[in-house]
């Protein structure tokens, strides 16, 4: 007989995940694998010349890059020898200021360093986390995407987007030749929603630095680099390709961030029978020692791998906690869908959500999930209302900001337009006004006229032909009366000369101030420290349109 | 005992190294004629000082100016001497390989895009030999004076001939 407790139990939603036990042999292991090597470093004439129980001679491209580049030398024997528990307790005390654990860890190896976060409870990794992020006050990324690629209801759900909270946007093609249009569409709309917003188009490493060249996107992100020297090659790249890439990006005034996260090599069939954690921990070297500024990790797309094994959301949340205290920006990911149960989907993002990153999720889906086209959000539009009650609940701020219908409706009609006047300015193709008003209340791209895809793509290949850029667009939206919307593209236009925000963890505010690590740098101490809700940020935290006041009862 | 030590003799280097921010370590005096954090933003303390790559200065950049086409494109690109401002800003704040990035950045501005690209491309697994390498690079510091970004790619094409990772020849 079949037992009825257990059939329930078979039926709910995260049964119908996929688990596996732990095979340290093939990397299947979120952290300490039994091949993990012993922390190890030894410093000659400057030079290292055994890192991690590798000897010079022996080393792959991976040792050789973080050996010359990844660790601070000048400390860097003596915290080795210190004792890892030790170290793990100054990451989460209070009374151990952020920059005296950044001295150390940033000498420590990426062995030495898994050890060290291992000691760690998730409770207390999220005291650290609290105090290692860069930036003092947290904020949000959003992706926003749709299955039609089309360019209309990108502008208007990325200026809901914006002016719901998300300080950074990013979308991505369906089709790869409409990236131009998605780019434009994603900068505008945003623009629209609220002034100041970053905005990236995420494709294959060289259009994506051409796009950012032309003044169509603000930063880059989708720079990966992974753990070990097999998966590496098969990522068409090297330390020293992506290294070369960060400098590129940076020439032309444009923000960037490389991207790697747990799970990845053994998905790819290389990891060398080493935990996830401690892969990860190379590519977190990699990226400082490539002059990053920051990094989107905590598994990304991988999700679905450590998610499978015990202890993997914990070495997620792990490997964020490296990053930062690696002193990067940390986008830390809560973006892929990696499970059937609503219970644990948010079990996950709490790690981030309590103590805030400089991107709780990089992204959260500003669509309905159908329309993500980065495979799926653990976050999307129909879930705003959620997130915004889990922040009241808590008095959390997860970057996000209750708002009314009609200022939604009223952006989205506006960047609607905008798109539809730019695209007449610029000859491209047609908008209609029935693509206006369907993008003005949308849910989704089903909501959405369908577009003439091949005109679109012819288009958008002829923009790109011609030369277009970034300047054109402030000079057409002037053109069709929308100075507003162009003032706000010249004042993203503007940031690439001054090159403030290639700093760590920056953000602009809508006056196009910039906020970092370096003005706003993370000071918590302890309670009452660090960043604060301001009563008026909580007035408006709280103040959600479902909630009855004794006035109306 | 000796760990204890040890914390204690880091910790006096940190705290003596220690400005008024309690947040960034490391901090170093801004060189004569030198930018630090205190500067930071560049683009709102300091407009008057910072100039694009055509030595248009930042402070008189308006939508107006774009409008007549007194600015164009090229007009938005940043200059050595800002990225140079910004490396010595991730210095102050203990940065050094944000500021080394910035430093090769700032070579690499004068390169054309399209150029730019196909270093990038080349420097790919496989891509190149180690005397197409080695010929890029010289490229990048005779035509540009790119002399950091060559020693970069140089070192790369010794370290892909080591590990198997040069196009065959």
């Amino acid at each position: 007989m079949k037992s009825k407790r257990f059939e329930a139990l078979d039926a709910r939603p995260v049964n119908q995940d996929g688990f596996v036990t732990e095979w340290p042999e093939v990397g299947l292991i979120a952290m300490s694998s039994p091949s993990d090597p012993k922390p190890s470093i030894r410093i000659e004439g400057g030079k290292v010349c055994e890192l991690d129980g590798k000897q010079r001679a022996d080393f792959d491209m991976i040792d050789t890059f973080i050996a010359d580049y990844g660790i601070k030398l000048e400390n860097a024997e003596a915290v080795c020898k210190m004792d890892s528990l030790e170290l793990a307790r100054k990451l989460c005390d209070i009374n151990v200021p952020r920059a005296e654990v950044v001295a150390l860890t940033t000498a420590m190896t990426p062995a030495k360093i898994t050890e060290v976060v291992s000691k760690m409870t998730v409770l207390e990794m999220m005291m650290a986390v609290t105090k290692m992020r860069a930036r003092k006050s947290p904020a949000n990324q959003a992706h926003v995407t749709n299955v039609k690629d089309h360019p209309v209801q990108i502008a208007a759900d990325a200026a809901e987007a914006a002016l719901r909270g998300f300080a950074e946007l990013e979308t991505t093609v369906g089709i790869v030749r409409y990236a131009p249009f998605n780019a434009i569409a994603l900068m505008v709309g945003a623009q629209v929603g609220r002034p100041g917003i970053l905005t990236q188009c995420a494709v294959e490493e060289a259009t994506e630095l051409e796009l950012g060249m032309r003044g169509f996107t603000a930063y880059a992100e989708t720079v990966s680099v992974y753990g070990t020297e097999a998966v590496f090659m098969d990522g068409d790249d090297t330390p020293w390709s992506k290294a070369f890439l960060a400098s590129c990006y940076a020439s032309r005034g444009l923000k960037m961030r490389f991207t790697s996260g747990t799970g990845s090599e053994v998905q790819m069939g290389y990891a060398e029978g080493k935990s996830m954690l401690y892969l990860e921990a190379r590519c977190i070297y990699i990226t400082k020692g490539a002059g990053s500024q920051g990094i989107q990790n905590g598994s990304v797309s991988c999700v679905g791998v450590p998610a499978a094994v015990p202890q993997g959301i914990r070495a997620i949340l792990a490997e964020n906690l490296i990053a930062m205290a690696l002193d990067l920006e940390c986008a830390s990911s809560n973006d892929q869908t990696f499970t059937h149960s609503d219970l644990r989907r948010v079990a996950r993002s709490l790690m981030q959500f309590v103590p805030g990153t400089d991107f709780i999720c990089s992204g959260y889906s500003a669509t309905p999930n159908y329309d993500n086209m980065f495979a799926g959000s653990n976050w999307d539009a129909d879930d705003y209302d959620d997130w915004l009650i889990i922040q009241r609940d808590l008095k959390i701020d997860g970057g996000l900001v209750p708002v009314v219908e009609e200022d939604v409706v009223r952006v989205r009609n506006k960047a609607a337009k905008v798109i539809q006047a730019l695209f007449r300015e610029l000859g491209l193709t047609e908008v209609s006004d029935a693509e206006v008003e369907a993008a003005t209340y949308a849910r989704g791209s089903q909501d959405m006229p369908n577009r003439n895809v091949v005109e679109d793509m012819k288009a958008a290949g002829e923009l790109m032909k011609r030369g277009l850029t970034g300047v054109d667009i402030v000079k057409a939206l002037a053109k069709a009366g929308f100075d507003d919307v162009a003032g706000s593209v010249f004042g993203m236009l503007k940031q690439r000369v001054a090159g403030d925000y290639l700093h760590t963890s920056a953000i602009l505010n809508d006056s196009f101030e910039v906020i970092s690590a370096v003005n706003q740098p993370n000071d918590y101490r302890g309670p009452q420290t660090g960043y604060q809700i301001s009563d008026e940020k909580w007035e408006q935290l709280k103040t959600i349109r479902q909630a009855i006041s004794p006035e109306n009862v | 005992m000796e760990s204890e030590e040890l914390i204690r003799q880091i910790m006096s280097e940190v705290m003596a190294n220690l400005g008024k921010d309690q947040v960034s370590f490391a901090k170093k005096p801004a060189a004569s004629g030198g930018v630090d954090a205190s500067s930071y933003p560049l683009g709102e303390k300091m407009p008057g000082q910072i100039k694009a790559a055509t030595g248009k200065v930042l402070a008189d950049f308006s939508v107006a100016k774009v409008k007549s086409g007194e600015l164009t494109a090229d007009d938005f690109r940043i200059a050595p001497e800002t990225l140079e401002m910004q490396a010595q800003v991730a210095e102050s704040v203990g940065r050094d390989s944000l500021a080394r990035n910035m430093r090769r950045a700032a070579e690499l501005i004068k390169v054309p895009d399209a150029e730019l690209l196909q270093v990038y491309n080349a420097l790919r697994p496989y891509r190149s030999t180690k005397a197409e390498l080695y010929g890029l690079a010289n490229d990048l510091e005779t035509k540009y004076g790119c002399s950091v970004n060559a020693a970069f790619i140089k070192e790369a094409a010794d370290v892909y001939e080591k590990r198997g990772r040069l196009k065959a020849e």
